[in-house]
């Protein structure tokens, strides 16, 4: 039975960090990250973008080979299809995630984790002994590990959060139904996203078009069920590309869960703590994990590590990663959410008018600030909650 | 633990089924599971309720007779 100090359930971004960020604080301490696919990285769930600075907390994109592509612009697009470049709309980049994962487990491996593929855990408890039993499937035969702290980074479907007895539980309201492909030989801005919100194209959601490179992006949606006219993600994606990119030639495909709510109530439990997409932590107005599941994991690694040299695992101890995520970004993404559910109110026709007007602006003034005050003239019923979103 | 036998239940259609996970975290009793890239709806828990059935972005899932 292998005793580890820190073991950590799935190398995405938040759990690759997370072992990676507990070597570096504690280099005795046994860190094993177990990823249950054969290989890190893949399948990719994700439409790729993230955004310049927080990328750069914990790697550099300059040349790096898990980029696709660097992004200087934003085109807002209405559902009449009308386009709005916006000005100051900073750097972003779309990553090769297959590489880019990759390259995080490199670096936890290169601190010193033990990075295990094909490795799922698939049970754990506790035993009395101040430690968790965790079984973990490897190579068709089953291992029980012992552990100190289980960080669990294991995305949308948590198993951890569960065994742990958090509620890791979404409301139907608040989870986008995704699909992608990557679509070749189209045409379209290759230095720039496309974000396009229309109810008919994705109810709840958006469309989005995420360049790799010049003719081939990542092109997808993401819609809320409660508001489909009967048809699922894929079906609306479908549709979309027909009329938006006939003749693109799709190369992959994907779907998956984004879950635009705020972080679950409790991210810890005696010897466990949660990070990334399991505990929540993506922002719910732009869908965005990447970053702050690697900073949960940064968090997390660090509390683990702090804790098991301390002696003490308890959920008392391990609530100061709460509190930490909470102050760092939380508390921001309850604001965003409230801005989420205020923004739902602007229909189609309305969407439109707003396009129209930003048009009408100069080019260098058509800023994300602007088009939320144009928005506000006339929903002015948005105002007390933008209010508090800038406060 | 449910109270009342539901009239249905939720399937997969393994077929069709991407193994994506979207559905585990919208299934009230936590019904839904995911292991070793199968998803199982157990038969025991479900309540019937559907919430997993349209979010699914491939329609996976739906409702059969449950005697």
């Amino acid at each position: 039975m292998p005793d580890v100090d820190v073991l950590v359930v799935g190398a995405g971004p938040a759990g690759a960090v997370a072992a990676w960020q507990a070597k570096l604080a504690a280099p005795q301490l046994d860190v094993v990250l177990l990823e249950r696919d054969p290989a890190v990285g893949s399948p990719v769930r994700c439409a790729e973008g993230v955004g310049d600075a927080g990328l750069r907390e914990f790697v550099n994109p300059d040349g790096a080979d898990w980029v696709s592509r660097r992004i200087t612009d934003v085109i807002f697009e209405a559902p009449d299809d009308t386009q709005v470049l916006l000005a100051n709309s900073g750097i972003g980049w779309i990553l090769d995630r297959t590489k880019f994962d990759a390259h995080l487990a490199a670096e936890a491996a290169g601190a010193g984790a033990d990075v295990r593929v094909g490795a799922e855990a698939t049970a754990m408890s506790r035993n009395g002994d101040d430690r968790w039993h965790v079984t973990v499937k490897e190579g068709g035969r089953a291992e029980r590990y012992r552990a100190r702290v289980v960080i669990g980074a294991d995305g949308v479907e948590t198993m951890v959060g569960r065994w742990a007895g958090l509620d890791t539980r979404v409301p139907a309201r608040d989870m986008e139904s995704c699909a992608q492909y990557v679509l070749q030989g189209i045409d379209f801005n290759a230095d720039a996203i496309y974000l396009q919100f229309s109810s008919a194209i994705a109810p709840g959601g958006d469309a989005w078009i995420f360049p790799k490179g010049e003719g081939v992006a990542n092109v997808g949606l993401g819609m809320v069920a409660l508001k489909s006219d009967g048809r699922n993600a894929r079906q609306y994606l479908d549709d979309w590309i027909a009329r938006r990119f006939p003749g693109g030639e799709r190369t992959g495909s994907t779907v998956g869960g984004v879950i635009v709510h705020t972080t679950i109530a409790k991210t810890y439990a005696d010897g466990v703590l949660i990070a990334g997409d399991a505990a929540h932590m993506i922002n719910p107005l732009s869908g965005g994990g990447i970053v702050n599941a690697m900073k949960a994991g940064r968090l997390a690694g660090g509390t683990a590590a702090a804790a098991i040299r301390e002696g003490d695992t308890s959920a008392r101890r391990l609530s100061a990663y709460h509190q930490e995520w909470m102050d760092l970004l939380g508390e921001d993404h309850l604001k965003y959410y409230r801005l989420k559910q205020a923004l739902e109110h602007m229909d189609d026709a309305f969407l439109n008018a707003l396009a129209h007007t930003m048009n009408g602006v100069a080019p260098t003034k058509r800023t994300l600030g602007r088009v939320l005050t144009h928005a506000l003239i006339r929903h002015p019923q948005l105002i007390p909650v933008v209010a508090r979103f800038f406060v | 633990m449910r109270r009342v036998t539901p009239d249905t239940i939720a399937v997969v259609d393994l077929a069709v089924c991407d193994r994506c996970g979207l559905c585990l975290p919208l299934c009230p009793p936590e019904a839904i599971h995911l292991e070793l890239n199968t998803l199982t709806v157990d038969e025991a828990t479900c309540t019937g309720c559907e919430k997993c059935v349209a979010p699914c972005p491939v329609g996976a899932l739906a409702m059969v007779a449950y005697a």
